[in-house]
């Protein structure tokens, strides 16, 4: 692999490619008016002084800290919790573009959930040709343990939460889905309680669509899974206290009233799994685990494990436990599969995508290899096997050494890369050292699906809280905020 | 039914938050004591310090950074930052089996002793920080009352708070009395009852006439006073018989032993406890507290898995 180049380099030079082209406003239209569905909120705003927004923002600080909705920064001297940033101000979003982010993401997990019952069976998709052999076989998240399993209704992808962007012209488009282990829906829950607080007022006005029953809707979903036993005993297996997004496992499992448990509070005895509680042994039926594949069981991935339960696997194989998200679905999210997630939507639901990806080129293909070498100085290229900006390269950015050296490491080795033109993201209001300013922000909506598949209307907006970056990761710096989806479209509430 | 981890962490806040409350009591005391004569200001702190840890001639001679220590020093095993980290810890792996309003109550007094501002607030006006501590506990406990089930969690938590209480005011009065009752001066006694809460209830039981024995006596056996031994092991034992009725395997252990100690402690006789040495006494009562500890493990906790699969 090329040597990349350095992470705040490529949040600078995302910054700055993005720049040529402005960046589709989420409050405002070209001409400067506020948006429809907006000028509610834009009139509250008005009609508050900055020291009142401030104010209603240390008070939902100080309400996400006694809540514990915290981290942990472990330092050499001592231990800080600090809560992830959110901010105060809601994006909107009207009925009609809802409805199509709606039917586009059912239909997107329709056709995943379809494609991972097809390779982990007949591989039909592999025999036509549509998608290569290899690119899936030899996908580092493909399980070849999950072959020939029976999944219920085919619900391979339980939970999914696909990151969606907009572009220039304000089209929605999927940047990537989440099919392993998804997080944020409890910061989307969090937000919704801070946003109320803050405008009661603008909400109850606006008509804002219910999220509050996720938790529910997440219980019938694990609960469809099990088709042969009545009241399934369902458990949430979290890595434990220390896992960064232990707050959620914890808050899901308390709002669904279910245990939440860690791999040393299960046993497998027979095939059949049990924690142990106070009065001895319980059988388990569903696990919502948020442990990650390699980690759930130490006997069939990775041995080192010590979060996951030895014979786990088995028992899962055996048809007495089900596991949610399925083992294995990594591989329908690869960064190379992606770009065939258009195809796949065609060959199995025989429809056009609703939502499009963005445009992606396979170096594995001889003549995008070509395209791609030729266009170095205007697109991005990303290692497929690498995350969170390492193996990357911005051209318009780039030194032409730089470029160079990425030539050489593509020609190299050319299944390992992907390319897509400079990406934009869309801007909104944010409240930033109390003044109302635009930071770029993505959207994260949760599709749950068992038996049938829900969309929750409502998502995690997460903001790129530094001036032009387009880092949206809290790993990063990024921050979350709320997202009020519309129950009908052009109302003005006022 | 509840997990045999859960079971376990909620035993434990409630042994950690009735230890904060005590050493931060007792801390308190020892402070206030400073004001009184050298020689009892010694005697309260070697009785305070001895009933949470060791009394070394250097920290009886220096009562306030001895309970700065017992307040704020992280590496003290039974500060009372210690104590309340470890609560907190625990009450985080658990956070989906309590309420909202039981964890704020901790996460705040957690959040006020662990802060940048806590070492300067003690050193402004130790005496409120550490009330405003005790406060702050109480509410917790109140918030815990009022707002949990009152079901097999709950129980946990008051079966840990009361076997640690009993466990301190064991050595509490082991420190003042085990060596026979008449050695220590008025200032002293008043403090050893401020140091278990009883001032006030134990005058409106004896009027003013402080004395060891009625003091003993009082910490000892009362019926309604819930720091004495006497309440803690009817409480102890209660809460056990109410959590063995939902085990279905029959163990006899824990119950039995706290059915036994607190018989003993109905039934005792002052005259005989006297007779036969307190301090006889009180090594029995603490020895049986750390057997019934044990059997709670046997019986709910780490017990053998091959006895409990399901038929």
């Amino acid at each position: 692999m090329a040597t990349a180049q350095r992470s705040e380099e490529i949040d600078r030079a995302m910054a700055q490619a993005a720049e040529a082209n402005p960046p589709y406003d989420e409050m405002h239209a070209p001409d400067g008016s506020v948006r429809p569905h907006f000028a509610a909120l834009a009139r509250r705003l008005a009609a508050m002084d900055p020291g009142e927004l401030d104010e209603r923002q240390r008070t939902l600080e100080r309400f996400f800290l006694l809540q514990g909705i915290t981290f942990t920064v472990y330092g050499a001297e001592s231990t800080t919790e600090r809560i992830i940033p959110t901010d105060l101000l809601p994006r909107i979003i009207p009925a009609d573009e809802w409805a199509r982010i709606e039917n586009g993401l059912t239909q997107r997990l329709q056709a995943l959930n379809l494609f991972l019952a097809d390779i982990y069976g007949e591989r039909m998709i592999l025999k036509d040709g549509v998608v290569p052999r290899e690119l899936v076989l030899g996908a580092p998240s493909y399980r070849r343990e999950m072959q020939g399993l029976y999944v219920p209704h085919q619900a391979y992808a339980n939970v999914c939460g696909s990151d969606l962007i907009r572009q220039e012209d304000g089209a929605y488009a999927v940047l990537e889905d989440n099919l392993r282990v998804p997080s944020g829906v409890s910061y989307m829950l969090a937000n919704r309680e801070a946003s109320k607080r803050t405008f009661p007022g603008t909400f109850r006005l606006a008509g804002v669509r219910q999220i509050d029953r996720y938790p529910d809707l997440l219980l019938s979903t694990l609960r469809s899974m099990v088709e042969w036993r009545p009241n399934p005993q369902v458990v949430v297996l979290t890595p434990g206290v220390y896992n960064s997004a232990y707050y959620e496992h914890a808050y899901l499992a308390r709002l669904m009233g279910v245990p939440l448990v860690e791999g040393r509070d299960l046993v497998v005895h027979d095939n059949l799994v049990y924690m142990r509680t106070t009065t001895g042994l319980r059988r388990i039926d569903v696990i919502y685990r948020r442990v990650d594949d390699d980690f759930v069981d130490p006997l069939t991935f990775r041995r080192d494990s010590s979060l996951g339960v030895p014979g786990l696997f088995n028992a899962y194989r055996a048809g007495t436990v089900v596991m949610c998200n399925a083992p294995g679905t990594g591989v329908a999210d690869d960064k190379a599969v992606y770009a065939y997630v258009p195809e796949i939507i065609r060959y199995y639901l025989g429809e056009e995508p609703i939502l499009p990806n963005i445009e992606t080129f396979l170096c594995r293909e001889p003549s995008e290899l070509n395209h791609v070498l030729a266009n170095l100085d205007k697109l991005v290229v990303k290692a497929v096997g690498a995350s969170g900006g390492y193996g990357m390269l911005i051209g318009p950015h780039a030194t032409t050494a730089q470029r160079e050296e990425f030539a050489a490491a593509i020609k190299a080795d050319p299944e390992n890369y992907i390319a897509q033109p400079t990406i934009q993201l869309s801007t909104a209001p944010c409240l930033i050292d109390g003044e109302v300013d635009t930071r770029h922000v993505d959207l994260r909506p949760f599709i749950l699906s068992g038996e049938k598949i829900t969309v929750t209307p409502g998502a995690l907006t997460r903001v790129a809280l530094r001036k032009g970056s387009l880092v949206v990761n809290s790993s990063q710096g990024g921050g979350s905020k709320d997202t009020w989806v519309l129950a009908e479209t052009g109302v003005d509430p006022s | 039914m509840m997990l045999a981890r859960v079971a376990d962490s909620l035993y434990w806040i409630g042994r950690y938050v009735e230890r904060a409350e005590h050493v931060a009591r007792l801390s308190d005391i020892m402070l206030t004591a400073t004001l009184d004569r050298a020689e009892t200001a010694a005697q309260v702190a070697r009785i305070a310090l001895s009933a949470v840890g060791e009394a070394t001639p250097e920290k009886i001679a220096n009562p306030f950074e001895s309970a700065r220590a017992l307040a704020l020093d992280r590496l003290e095993g039974n500060s009372v930052v210690t104590s309340l980290a470890r609560a907190r810890e625990n009450a985080r792996q658990v956070r989906d089996q309590i309420t909202s309003e039981t964890w704020e109550r901790l996460n705040l007094v957690h959040l006020r002793l662990s802060g940048a501002t806590a070492a300067k607030s003690f050193n402004d006006g130790s005496s409120a920080f550490l009330h405003d501590i005790i406060a702050d506990l109480h509410l917790f406990k109140g918030a815990a009352d009022a707002t949990m089930s009152h079901g097999e969690g709950w129980r946990f938590l008051l079966l840990g708070a009361h076997l640690e209480r009993a466990q301190l005011i064991g050595r509490l009065l082991e420190v003042c009395f085990g060596r026979g009752v008449e050695q220590l001066d008025h200032p002293t006694l008043t403090a050893v009852l401020r140091m278990s809460c009883a001032l006030e209830p134990y005058l409106r039981a004896y009027t003013a006439d402080v004395r060891a024995r009625p003091i003993l006596e009082f910490l000892l056996l009362n019926a309604e006073f819930p720091r004495s031994i006497r309440f803690c092991t009817d409480e102890i034992e209660a809460h056990l018989s109410m959590l063995s009725r939902h085990a279905e395997a029959v163990h006899v252990g824990p119950e039995r032993l706290a059915g036994r100690l607190k018989a003993r402690l109905q039934y005792a006789d002052m005259g005989e406890i006297e007779r036969d040495g307190s301090h006889a006494f009180l090594e029995g009562v603490l020895a049986e507290c750390g057997e019934i500890h044990r059997g709670v493990y046997d019986a709910f906790v780490a017990y053998p898995l091959e006895m409990r699969l399901p038929a």
